[in-house]
């Protein structure tokens, strides 16, 4: 599916994101400006030098279309797309900005993303029950992912003590980012004694809600030499994204065992960067934990190790910072919380 | 010749000890149970359980008509056969009526039935399904009587029925008791006991004395009788009065399964067919502002049998059912207590645009890779990917767990949390998610790989309509 992709041609010359958390004191429009302005502070630009941007905003309350940005910058009728596309909702706006800047059509481009969770209330995702079907079933967020912990468990032997050692990880890891929502480490006997959210998955194996903003400058490499990060810019190998069911629990014969869309998505971009033993060639990876069991089946879906095997190797050590591969290094999802459209894995 | 085809009944699955009411509100016991339905059913979803028991075996395809009685229709205005005759997968082109506002509103509905089947020669097939979920004051001797389930009658003209119907005969009477106005009152009220317990033995003995009088019958003559009262004593003062022999007046089930409403008829009826004396006559009687009675002729006891067989009928309910402990159940699925309830948006749009695929349970079946998927809205293929390419196939109502979650987050209030979120594979083919209803202590009772039964039930009130779906339950034994 890859043709041409964009190795090479998109670089990254500038990032920041706010504090991660409950951020009852600051609008969406407060997070991005900090989150926006930081990072042109950091590529050494200022707002007028931006050509487009695109914004990943998850829900309608925080925002609709790309006036969320435009209010919150005043950016003098530059172009401004809003995408949303559920937790990718973030990479995604970096996706179409990389597009956009290596087409040629703009030179600098602005991606990035906000959620203000925290002031619909209640706990769990808000509104979650104002969209979707009349009467199909419409579990929790942390259900759907469970569906796939309960046969992880039957399939593999995995329990939930070993799903405990992700989120124990992450939040070591997170302890140390003066950015996370959380920075307190977590002990197994914490993590298995905490209430049941959807069984199996308790508190302590979901993300939080939280609200945060992050931004990301991009320009083309052969322009990036005037700015800030001239010698030590980012080069992008690869973005890609895949799209399946929202239903998988339609899909007669799914297994659960893996994310078909992770499994894709890490096929195309590995090929798009030229890698062919991903376990050997990458060193960070920051995976989507939204629960503890995701990391563990995105870490075989990304094939740092075999099917089955992820508890293994978490447990012996692989994914730790100083393992083979670190895994969410920064916190992942476990310590920032999920605030759903930014984009803080790209910006960690 | 007009009779009875085929039967069906419905009993929720819990019971509650009276004497767990008694001791809630420090009242003299009465013994027994009575059966209570779950917060996720009304007379709709009952009514389509007794329905599809009563189709065992039976092309839906084939009904002609369905009438529906309960005093307790969840709408005033839009009326409950229409919905239930569209989950049971009827025809467009039946009849349909809801018989309503009196308890004998069953009977009144077989009486019409037959008015129908013999007034015109295109119906044959009249399904009447009698249901109730009535909500008795709490602290009240009512809530001690008043129990939920449903019954269903098969009225249809042929040949070789094994009940054949050779009259019927009904009265009519203004009586002021018992109650319920349409915007005043929350409870059924009654003004004199006693004087109830008075017009009701009138209108009865008048009525059962009459059909008997009209066809040169004596008391004697009857082989079994089917007649209804909340008042257990009352029921047997009754036999007595009409002087039937012992064993002939059927059990009023007050103990077991307490007082049906509507249903409680026909219950009775199912009841005295388990049994009956060889070419027996056998009465069903209904009470309400007036009174109806039906004369029936046993015909063929093998094909009576044989009806009995191969459907739960009243006693594959009875024995599946749970005894509860605690009262505290019943305030909470009685919604006796004012609290948020669960709720999310709806759409009667896309409830009417898929109709077939939400009420009827069909799904889609791939022309070219044959694989059976849920629900239709998918206009691609989940194996092959070709695109509209697809034959509508009836799902079972019945599968496995391939996977669950216990979900404690459910977005407002539930009625008992965790909800298991069950994704099925259905005997036959195809998967779909179901949330599960009836499960005691979900976390040591749900497993990968458990057998469940789909359940049609009100899942919220989205909209302000109530919205209905199908559940999954542990199996009760439904064929």
């Amino acid at each position: 599916m890859v043709r041409h992709g964009i190795a090479n041609k998109i670089a990254i010359i500038g990032c920041e994101m706010t504090k991660y958390g409950e951020r009852w004191d600051k609008s969406q429009y407060d997070l991005l400006a900090e989150a926006c302005l930081g990072a042109f502070k950091d590529a050494g630009i200022n707002k007028d030098d931006i050509d487009a941007a695109w914004l990943g905003v998850f829900y309608y309350f925080t925002g609709l279309s790309g006036t969320t940005l435009e209010d919150a910058l005043r950016l003098n009728g530059k172009p401004i797309t809003r995408v949303e596309n559920y937790c990718a909702s973030g990479m995604d706006a970096f996706r179409n900005a990389c597009f956009g800047v290596a087409s040629g059509a703009y030179d600098i481009g602005l991606a990035c993303g906000v959620e203000k969770l925290m002031d619909e209330g209640g706990s769990g995702l808000p509104g979650f029950r104002i969209f979707g079907h009349p009467v199909l079933p419409l579990p929790s967020a942390p259900a759907m992912f469970s569906m796939a912990a309960t046969r992880a468990f039957h399939e593999w032997g995995w329990t939930k003590e070993d799903l405990a050692h992700v989120a124990v990880k992450n939040h070591d890891n997170g302890s140390h980012h003066p950015k996370a929502h959380f920075r307190r480490p977590l002990t197994i006997d914490q993590v298995m004694k905490a209430p049941m959210i959807a069984d199996p998955l308790g508190r302590a194996d979901c993300c939080a809600m939280s609200d945060g903003s992050a931004a990301l400058v991009i320009t083309r490499p052969e322009l990036a030499e005037s700015y800030a990060h001239a010698d030590d810019y980012i080069l992008v190998k690869a973005n890609e994204i895949s799209i399946y069911t929202m239903a998988p629990w339609y899909w007669p014969g799914y297994d659960f065992s893996e994310f078909p869309a992770t499994l894709k998505a890490g096929e195309m971009a590995y090929k798009e960067a030229g890698i062919t033993d991903p376990r050997k060639e990458i060193d960070l990876a920051e995976v989507h934990d939204c629960f503890t069991i995701t990391e563990l089946l995105n870490c075989q879906d990304l094939k740092f190790c075999e099917k089955g095997k992820a508890v293994e190797e978490l447990k012996a050590g692989t994914f730790n910072w100083d393992g083979e591969i670190a895994v969410n290094p920064s916190g992942g999802l476990k310590s920032f919380g999920h605030p759903i459209g930014t984009l803080a894995r790209a910006t960690c | 010749m007009i009779g009875i085809k085929s039967y069906g009944a419905y009993l929720p699955k819990y019971l509650l000890p009276r004497e767990l009411i008694g001791k809630a509100w420090d009242f003299p016991l009465v013994p027994g149970t009575k059966a209570v339905a779950s917060a996720d059913e009304d007379s709709i979803t009952m009514g389509v359980e007794a329905g599809l028991d009563c189709l065992i075996g039976i092309d839906p395809k084939t009904i002609d008509g369905l009438f529906f009685a309960s005093t307790t229709q969840p709408y005033t205005e839009k009326d409950s056969a229409s919905l239930i005759a569209a989950v049971l997968d009827l025809r467009e082109d039946i009849i349909t009526a809801d018989f309503t506002d009196s308890l004998k509103a069953g009977t009144s509905a077989v009486c019409r039935a037959i008015d129908a089947i013999k007034a015109n020669k295109d119906i044959k097939n009249v399904l009447i399904i009698a249901a109730d979920k009535r909500k008795p004051e709490p602290a009240t001797m009512w809530e001690y009587g008043n129990a939920d389930g449903a019954a269903a009658l098969l009225i249809a003209e042929g040949d070789a029925l094994a009940l054949e119907i050779e009259d019927y005969y009904s009265i009519a009477a203004n009586v002021t008791g018992p109650w319920k106005r349409t915007e005043k009152d929350s409870f059924i009220r009654t003004f004199e006991p006693k004087m109830d317990a008075q017009f009701y033995i009138k209108s009865i003995t008048k009525v059962i004395n009459e059909i008997l009088k009209r066809n040169n019958l004596e008391a004697k003559d009857i082989g079994g009788a089917a007649y209804a009262y909340s008042n257990p004593r009352l029921h047997g003062r009754i036999a007595k009065m009409l002087k039937f022999p012992q064993g002939v007046a059927q059990n009023g089930l007050f103990f077991q399964i307490g007082d049906l409403g509507c249903a409680m008829p026909f219950v009775l009826l199912i009841s005295a067919l388990k049994r009956p004396k060889p070419d027996a006559k056998i009465l069903l009687a209904g009470y309400g502002d007036g009174a109806d009675a039906i004369l029936m002729q046993l015909k063929d006891k093998k094909a009576l049998r044989a009806l009995g067989k191969g459907r739960m009928g009243l006693v594959g309910h009875q024995k599946s059912m749970t005894t509860l402990k605690n009262y505290t159940w019943l305030i909470d699925n009685k919604e006796l207590l004012v609290k948020d309830r669960y709720t999310r948006k709806s759409s009667a749009v896309i409830l009417w645009r898929e109709t077939k695929s939400l009420y009827q349970l069909y799904g889609n079946k791939c022309q070219k890779c044959g694989t059976i998927q849920y629900p239709m809205m998918f206009p691609s293929c989940y194996n092959c990917r070709s695109d509209g390419l697809f034959d509508p196939v009836k799902l079972k109502l019945k599968g496995e767990i391939f996977t669950y979650s216990l979900d404690h987050l459910v977005g407002g209030n539930y009625y008992a949390t965790p909800v298991p979120r069950c994704v099925l594979d259905i005997e036959g083919g195809g998967r779909l998610l179901a949330d599960m209803t009836e499960i005691e202590k979900p976390e040591e009772n749900v497993k990968i790989g458990m057998k469940v039964e789909l359940v049609f039930r009100k899942v919220h009130e989205g909209a302000d309509f109530n919205n209905y779906y199908w559940k999954c339950r542990p199996p009760r034994g439904r064929p």
